[in-house]
């Protein structure tokens, strides 16, 4: 499938910012089933500094400077990408999830050495009661990824989807206690419950094929971001799993960044320096062109 | 042991001095060897110790005391007011070590700077340790001060750590084991140096004779190695502090000035096309080095912690650019985890190929199976730490966690998390520290001791620091020694076998310096500060002047001249000055003079009282601490000894009338000396105009103020409005000399107000302040005048166009010298809008920065 995709940002101000700094993660990547035909930026007024670089994680990052006195900041992202259907080994094939931890230890392997640092709690995965709601989709000898597609459907269930009530700085043992959120919040909690018990999880961000109501057509810009995780299976890689949908990330997910969580992928983070109250404005657009 | 009673007060301490001191048994002692008696080392300067009486030891305690609180050596503890400041707690008493001993130690530090060195590189670089298993990944990949950003970011030289802090104690065994790394930012030297100056003037002689090292020519390698670090001759080397609230900022504002840095804050930075800027009076200048005082995932709130209101946006992109150095390079922090000092024996092999010089603390990680076996084994004997404090799930701090023996629960469930989570977990030997005497309770008594010693790059190899910073515990059990717990430290003597260099940074040598006359590099916001301290300076000894004259005026002793009016008319002026409320002031009136000296008491001495003296010198105390790194020693004492008198007065309640007038009086004088070395020992930079702006702008304001209370209604001349005029404008004595007795409306006017040669009028400050304007940096192209010279210059000609008889005489029929009036009216607006103007112009660029966010996540 090949997708056009366009995510819009405007930042308008109360008054001039003198000089505003933004650090992009908005530029898609190229992965396995996953390749980015053509990207690119158009922003206004016209970036003083405007610089492509790859980040730890093997991201795109832009590095953007309007250095000029300015009242809006005009971002589009646009770019197509052909995705394949995902390959995905069978759950219950999968090794035992005890023995994730052991194909980890060998720093010479790449792949293994690169799954060890999701292993660990980061900013935003903190959590105390993650490990003990995680507790009932993993018993003894259950293999890994069947355990992991478990716990995403259980997140499902348990779960509300509700906008507004959370933020990105809502605490992963909040979102346990009162069982709603959003997207991020799920994955972070996934992330969370995985990361207990030493498995590594890591958290992706990109987009993702929406479906109009039966007999209505799409309105443009009613997309958004997205967001989900990915578990990693010793001896395949990593598995990309949506929580809030309950579902294995195919051919309608898109990939833009993973990291350890969203803080190592915010898609735009930035500093201005002035400018009094701020009006953010998004509009995303995933557009399917044809089947492959 | 020798009763120390029997000692005559007046005698010598002689033998007395050793033979009191009693050594715990089984514990290293520094000084004495309990078989042999007192070290070698410590002999010579033990005798000269005798040889003073017990008076003159207590005079050098109380000296050295003295010194610390005069130089308002202080440290900073957290709490929630953030207003905790206490006063460093030193021990008379040096450490001494050993030369032969100390050259120990000093390679074996400065083998561990370089592996340790070595280290940060390859995990930012090639890392070739994970790869070849040398390291555990865990200990890199799981620690959070591992700074994913700036992989790849390497410095020149690949010199990641240039100045860094190490932790020795001796044990048992009498050898020292390292027991921390510091290779972030370390505190402590500037208190290190603080420490040898105050007792090398406390003990003089004894220091003189005793062939020290001196600490000079460390800092001086320090400096030329980061200035070497630029390449360049003259760089920008800039000193980024956290700012006032951080713990060991007085140790930022003396290193900043020990070494002839800025002292700035993340405010005071701005990155423009990859570059990093110091924001100044005169425009941005481009930094070349940040010598960092903070932490550094704090550093950039775009790439690193983006909470972080201490630091730089664009920092990382900037050093990726290779436009700027920071030092030590941001990432560094990642050694310092102490789970690693247990890998360094190898590391150290495979790195250098040299076996470790200095051990370390025995120190278990448990993310190893074997390790963690014997951890489980003997969890009794050994201390267990989280491994990552900062992002361990089980523990935020960096307590110890204790496993108590008795708690069969307790211990099962830290066995069970062991196995499960081993790599989150390691543990330590517990140490015996040694002792070294402190002065306590009138003799010397052994306390447990750890030292801090400090190395710095120099080339491409290290130096160490020939001293430090040694710590002593209160008490004689306890394992562990922490600053922050209010624990003394003590003075570190490297005893050198020849005669020592004695070198001092102030005496250059070997380096033709590129004269100058002015320090351009004036920040912003110290700007905004020090015309603040103008300000509240002038504003603290207008009000004080006041005070004084209310209290003669209730203790009577004015003169039986005064008129009965002239108490009513201050009272007047303090309510309409803001110090006394109208209600509590006219209920103090009618309650006759008891209630209004209850009312200046509480105005003189109650910390909460609005406008209060407590509050005046305590904004004044304030405002200097913030630009402390541009105040003389000189001035800086006079600062602090005022707000002590202050608050040693706090506890006051009743007025009496000779103690407070003899404290106003003290306090004027100590006001008038702050003013007087500004005048005479400032140099004329944009600092010291700002300082002067502030104050002038103070003064004008004032002076038309008082003049519109007290010379424009009614006949001031007969009811004592005039003398008091006078007297609170410092200017009675002028007026004397010029008038003999009889006081007249005009002539005060024109001393007060036009009068330019009168350093109390208001002609004098608007003068002074035009030329302070004219030297501010301004467009010289502009074709008119900007605002605030405008604004001056339209009140100087008023005042020189002033038709002073006339102005005074024409009053309304109810008595109101109406042009009078409103030509003050207009000095003391115009003043205001003239600081307005110089804010926007000059400070304005201070705006903090804020962070935004782009969540457009739905689904």
């Amino acid at each position: 499938m090949i997708y056009e995709i366009s995510h819009r940002t405007t930042f308008s101000y109360a008054w001039n910012v003198s000089i505003s700094q933004h650090l992009l993660h908005l530029a898609p990547r190229d992965k396995p089933g996953q390749t980015i035909l053509q990207h690119g930026f158009l922003v206004e007024p016209a970036p003083t500094i405007s610089q492509d670089s790859i980040d730890f994680f093997g991201n795109n990052t832009t590095y953007l400077t309007v250095e000029e006195p300015h009242n809006r900041l005009n971002i589009v992202s646009s770019f197509r990408a052909a995705v394949e259907p995902m390959v995905v080994p069978q759950p219950t094939e999968t090794p035992p999830w005890e023995q994730t931890h052991a194909a980890m230890t060998n720093q010479a392997d790449p792949a293994a050495l690169d799954a060890l640092q999701f292993v660990f709690v980061s900013p935003f995965t903190s959590s105390l009661d993650a490990g003990a709601y995680a507790e009932a989709s993993f018993p003894a000898g259950r293999p890994v990824l069947d355990a992991a597609i478990d716990l995403m459907r259980r997140i499902h269930a348990d779960f509300t989807y509700e906008g507004g009530v959370t933020d990105i700085s809502t605490p992963i043992d909040q979102v346990l206690s009162e069982r709603r959120g959003v997207c991020q919040d799920f994955a972070h909690l996934q992330i969370a419950c995985m990361r207990a018990l030493e498995l590594p999880a890591r958290y992706v961000s990109g987009y993702l094929r929406t479906h109009p109501p039966e007999g209505e057509e799409k309105r443009i810009g009613a997309d958004a971001s997205h967001a989900w995780l990915a578990v990693w299976v010793p001896g395949f890689g990593w598995v990309d799993l949506d929580p809030t949908n309950n579902l294995i990330a195919g051919d309608e997910h898109v990939t833009v960044a993973w990291g350890r969580d969203y803080g190592d992928v915010s898609p735009i983070n930035g500093i201005v320096l002035g400018g009094g109250a701020q009006n953010v404005d998004v509009a995303v657009e995933v557009k399917p062109l044809h089947e492959n | 042991m020798t009763n120390k009673r029997s000692l005559s007060e007046d005698q010598p301490f002689g033998e007395a001095l050793v033979a009191d001191y009693a050594p715990v048994a089984d514990i290293f002692d520094e000084m004495m060897d309990p078989a042999a008696g007192v070290r070698p080392h410590w002999s010579a300067f033990l005798s000269e110790l005798g040889q003073q009486t017990a008076p003159e030891l207590e005079h050098c305690w109380d000296t050295a005391q003295r010194l610390v609180r005069e130089n308002g050596t202080t440290y900073n503890v957290y709490d929630d007011s953030g207003a905790s400041v206490r006063p460093w707690r030193m021990d008379p008493i040096p450490m001494l070590v050993a030369p032969e001993e100390w050259r120990q130690i000093e390679a074996g530090l400065i083998q561990r700077a370089k592996l340790l060195n070595a280290i940060v590189t390859d995990v930012y670089s090639e890392r070739r340790l994970l790869t070849d298993a040398l390291l555990p990944a865990p200990l890199i990949l799981g620690n959070a001060k591992f700074l994913r950003p700036l992989q790849g970011a390497q410095p020149k030289n690949s010199v990641h750590l240039n100045f860094m802090a190490f932790d020795i104690a001796r044990a048992a065994d009498h050898r020292w084991w390292v027991l921390s790394d510091r290779t972030q930012a370390p505190s402590g030297a500037g208190y290190a140096l603080e420490n040898r100056i105050v007792l090398a003037r406390t003990l003089p002689e004894i220091f003189r004779d005793a062939q020290v090292h001196r600490l000079a020519g460390f800092f001086q390698t320090l400096s030329d190695n980061l200035i070497a670090e630029t390449g360049k001759d003259e760089p920008l080397i800039v000193l980024l502090t956290p700012g006032p609230h951080n713990e060991t900022y007085f140790e930022h504002a003396y290193l900043a000035r020990y070494l002839g840095f800025p002292l700035v804050e993340g405010a005071d930075l701005t990155v423009r096309d990859n570059k990093v800027f110091l924001k100044t009076l005169t425009g941005l200048k481009q930094v070349d080095l940040i010598f960092r005082r903070v932490d550094g995932d704090f550093c950039d709130p775009l790439e690193l912690r983006t909470d972080s209101l201490l630091g730089v946006p664009g920092l990382v992109a900037a050093i990726r650019a290779g436009n700027v150095i920071v030092s030590n390079s941001l990432g560094s922090g990642v050694v310092e985890c102490e789970a690693l000092m247990g890998f360094l024996p190898g590391l150290c092999n495979a790195l250098l190929d040299e076996s470790l010089l200095l051990p370390s603390l025995a120190t278990w990680w448990c993310g190893q199976d074997a390790e963690r076996d014997y951890v489980i084994n003997n969890l009794d004997n050994l201390v267990l730490h989280p491994t990552f404090a900062d992002s361990s799930i089980l523990s935020v701090s960096e307590e110890p966690l204790y496993v108590d023996p008795a708690n069969a629960d307790m211990r099962a469930a830290m066995i069970e998390r062991l196995n499960r989570s081993g790599h989150e977990y390691y543990a330590q030997e517990t140490l015996t520290l040694s002792t070294a005497p402190v002065w306590d309770e009138g003799r010397l008594q052994p306390r447990p001791i750890a030292l801090r010693v400090y190395v710095c790059a120099d080339g491409d190899s290290y130096r160490v620091m020939p001293g430090g910073l040694t710590r002593a515990t209160s008490s004689t059990d306890s394992h562990e020694v922490s600053m922050q717990q209010g624990d003394a430290s003590k003075d570190t003597w490297v005893l050198s076998d020849q005669p020592v260099s004695t070198f001092s940074r102030l005496t250059m040598i070997d380096q033709t310096l590129t004269l100058r006359r002015s320090g351009s590099n004036l920040p912003s916001r110290v700007a905004d500060n020090l015309f603040w301290l103008g300000r509240y300076a002038e504003r603290a000894e207008n009000s004080v002047r006041l005070f004084r004259s209310m209290v003669l005026r209730l203790a009577g002793e004015a003169g039986a001249s005064d008129d009965p009016q002239t108490l009513t008319r201050l009272t007047n002026i303090l309510v309409d000055f803001g110090y006394l409320n109208r209600h509590s002031a006219r209920k103090a009136v009618a309650g006759g003079i008891r209630t209004v000296e209850r009312e200046m008491a509480h105005l003189l001495f109650e910390r909460g009282a609005p406008n209060g003296l407590p509050e005046l010198i305590g904004n004044l105390q304030r405002i200097s601490s913030l630009v402390r790194e541009r105040l003389s020693v000189d001035s800086w004492r006079v600062l602090n000894g005022l707000n002590q008198t202050v608050r040693e007065n706090a506890s006051v309640v009743r007025l009496d009338f000779d103690d407070v007038l003899a404290l106003l009086n003290h306090i004027l004088e100590n006001l008038a000396a702050f003013s007087g070395m500004q005048m005479e020992n400032m140099t004329r930079t944009l600092g010291w105009r700002l300082l002067d702006t502030g104050r002038r702008l103070e003064r004008a304001a004032h002076t038309a103020k008082l003049m519109r209370e007290l010379a424009v209604e009614g006949d001031p001349a007969a009811e004592g409005g005039l003398d008091l005029l006078l007297e609170l404008g410092d200017s009675t004595m002028t007026y004397r000399t010029r008038y003999l007795s009889s006081v007249q409306l005009s002539a005060v006017v024109d001393l007060l107000l036009v009068d330019d040669t009168n350093p109390r009028s208001v002609a004098f400050q608007l003068a002074a302040l035009d030329a302070h304007m004219e030297a501010l940096p301004h467009d010289l192209e502009a074709a008119t005048l900007p605002p605030e010279r405008f604004l001056i210059a339209s009140l100087r000609s008023s005042l020189t166009l002033m038709d002073i008889p006339r102005v005074c005489s024409q009053a309304n029929a109810r008595g109101k010298r109406h042009e009078l009036a409103k030509l003050l009216e207009g000095v003391q607006d115009q003043t205001y809008e003239v600081a307005e103007a110089l804010a926007r112009k000059y400070f304005s660029h201070v705006l903090p920065t804020r962070a935004v966010s782009a969540i457009s996540l739905v689904p």
